[in-house]
């Protein structure tokens, strides 16, 4: 401990709930902030890895090629962040309430060091409500905010996961006093320690765990289906399920949305594909390129994924017959006039993938017009917001 | 030695995350476009706030209620199942609320929420209600085999609060 305390300050303003004993539960305990403490480091530590994978698969940094394989990877690392997510809500306002008798701990400061240490709790606290609220709302896509969700999210994080080390580093001293089996012998490493549990009619400590378990356990149970292949029946509170849609999936943004309903049924349409040899393609001469079958999910930023069965030309067969190199970059551009999304770039890895397609048609039918008629992008591996829809120029950069 | 090596650890910990932690901050305050600061500000110490001046009080104040109103064993298993039943609808908040999605994409929050998050709660509810049966059932043999005198629920069975019910 560091030896620059502060005089102790006088008694008089201890009242209401800076009283000692003013916080009666026997859940206010070291051992169970610890091991609740545990568990939220696990879940915030999936959700800040799998959070980097979706931010570095759709801002790829310039040495870094993602593979298009596995074609679930995606979707599992998305589908867990989102997942990890929901559980954690029941997990974090538990270890709240286990700590909370410590906002009102007395002296509020005792040293410099104390004083340092309070602050960084700060932006802990306010880093995960926020990263959960957020994450939660935006999945509704519920807009209430007023900041780019994505940007701040992925800020918040470094902050969040940051704060959360310095957290564990400061109280790793009390974890290893209260558990573990060898516990007992390191009981002298701070005066935090456990007080055997005192009798009570309420929730017991043992009662608390299960009970946040079983919470988590519901909350993945009706939410998880919207991505795990075969719980569809299942997701009872998730914002989507996979098989609700047009021709069977869902939508994330529509024509109306996207203002591309006029040009996008245009009969004078025509696929642009620019490179050493360029050509320009009908409709019907779309439709009569070579047409292959993939059976390709669409994996959402907002944790859903749904399973589709696409057809169309693959898109190396485009690039082949303009004269495109198999190591170039492609850009494929929508008819949305603007908005972030309207092209998004492909490497070779997934330009090349014999699945990656030009859909024309989705489920046995010709594809729907809020799924990116007359053509979209399809290519395993690859957040649905960028398997761009109404597709009508690729481009070799 | 060891004592050395573990403070050192520590030590490094703590730099990494207050360089991770200023990362964040340094990131939030320059793309201020996408962030808006004042506004994720304003969310930030909002959350603090609301959980440290409502939830937690109106938490207590729920338990205080159900040490008037609920005996032991049962309460524990009330209050294990209002856990369960408030954390459920916080995280599910927007759908059963009717908040977001557009009315032209009816594929985003699809279903019926309010009805899906009573069959969800009525299954958390009726696992909770076996428990108490479960329980009194105990208490009853208990009392029959020690005579009316004797003790009812300990701390030791009001530990338990049962495992996850099936959403039917
Ligand atoms: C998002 C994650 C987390 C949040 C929001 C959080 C929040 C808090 C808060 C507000 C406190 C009270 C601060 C104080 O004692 O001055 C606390 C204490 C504590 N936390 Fe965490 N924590 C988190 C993760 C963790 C992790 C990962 C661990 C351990 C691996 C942990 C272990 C502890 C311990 C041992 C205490 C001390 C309890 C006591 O002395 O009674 N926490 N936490």
């Amino acid at each position: 401990m560091p030896s620059g305390r502060f005089p102790h300050p006088p008694a008089f303003p201890r009242r209401g709930p800076l009283r000692e004993g003013a916080f009666p539960s026997r859940l206010h305990d070291p051992r169970v902030a610890a091991l609740l403490g545990i568990w939220l480091g696990i879940a915030f530590g999936v959700c800040f890895l799998t959070g980097l994978v979706s931010h570095f698969m759709q801002h790829p940094p310039s040495f870094l090629d993602w593979p298009s394989r596995p074609v679930w990877l995606y979707r599992a690392t998305q589908g867990l962040h989102v997942a990890t997510g929901l559980a954690t809500v029941p997990l974090l306002l538990a270890k709240l309430w286990t700590v909370y008798p410590r906002l009102w701990e007395w002296p509020p400061v005792r040293s410099a060091a104390h004083a340092l240490e309070r602050l960084t709790i700060v932006p802990l606290i306010a880093g995960a409500v926020f990263q959960l609220a957020t994450g939660i709302a935006n999945t509704a896509q519920w807009y209430r905010f007023r900041f780019f969700f994505t940007v701040t999210h992925y800020w918040v994080a470094w902050m969040t996961v940051g704060a959360l080390l310095v957290h564990v580093a400061v109280k790793l001293a009390v974890v290893r006093a209260n558990v573990g089996s060898g516990r007992a012998g390191r009981a002298h490493l701070t005066d935090r320690r456990s007080a055997p549990e005192p009798a009570g009619e309420g929730l017991s400590r043992r009662g608390l765990g299960v009970a946040v378990g079983t919470a988590a356990g519901v909350i993945t149970l009706t939410t998880a289906g919207q991505f795990v292949p075969g719980l569809a029946r299942l997701d009872l509170l998730a914002p989507r399920r996979p098989d609700l849609g047009p021709q069977g999936l869902p939508v994330n943004r529509t024509a109306a949305a996207a203002r591309v309903i006029t040009v996008a049924r245009d009969p004078n349409y025509r696929l642009e594909v620019v490179g050493p040899r360029p050509f320009t393609l009908s409709l019907a001469e779309l439709r009569a390129f070579d047409h292959h079958t993939s059976k390709l999910p669409i994996t959402c930023v907002e944790g859903w994924a749904a399973d589709a069965t696409w057809r169309g030309p693959r898109l190396r067969d485009l690039l082949d017959a303009a004269g495109i190199p198999p190591g170039a970059t492609v850009r494929v551009e929508s008819l949305e006039s603007r908005g972030g999304y309207r092209a998004s770039e492909v490497n070779p890895p997934h330009a090349r993938d014999p699945l990656t397609l030009l859909a024309t048609g989705l489920n046995g039918a010709v594809l729907d017009l809020d799924h990116g008629y007359p053509a979209r992008l399809i290519a395993p591996n690859r957040p649905g917001v960028l398997q761009t829809k109404w597709v009508h120029r690729v481009v070799m950069l | 030695m060891k004592a050395n090596r573990g403070k050192a650890l520590r030590g490094l910990l703590a730099a990494a995350g207050l360089a991770m932690a200023g990362y964040g901050i340094h990131g939030l305050l320059t793309m201020t476009r996408a962030t808006n600061p004042p506004q994720a500000a304003r969310w930030l110490i909002g959350g603090i706030l609301v959980h440290d001046l409502v939830a937690f009080p109106v938490t207590a104040a729920v338990g205080l209620v159900l040490t008037r109103f609920v005996r032991a064993p049962y309460r524990a298993v009330v209050q294990g199942a209002l856990l369960v039943s408030a954390t459920v609808a916080l995280a599910s908040l927007p759908l059963w609320r009717g908040y977001g999605g557009s009315p032209d994409n009816p594929t985003v929050n699809p279903l019926p929420y309010g009805r899906n998050l009573a069959i969800v709660l009525g299954a958390v509810w009726a696992g909770a209600a076996a428990l108490i049966v479960v329980r009194a059932v105990r208490a009853w043999r208990a009392r029959r085999v020690s005579g009316p005198a004797g003790p009812t629920g300990s701390a030791e069975s009001a530990g338990t609060v049962g495992s996850a019910p099936e959403p039917s």
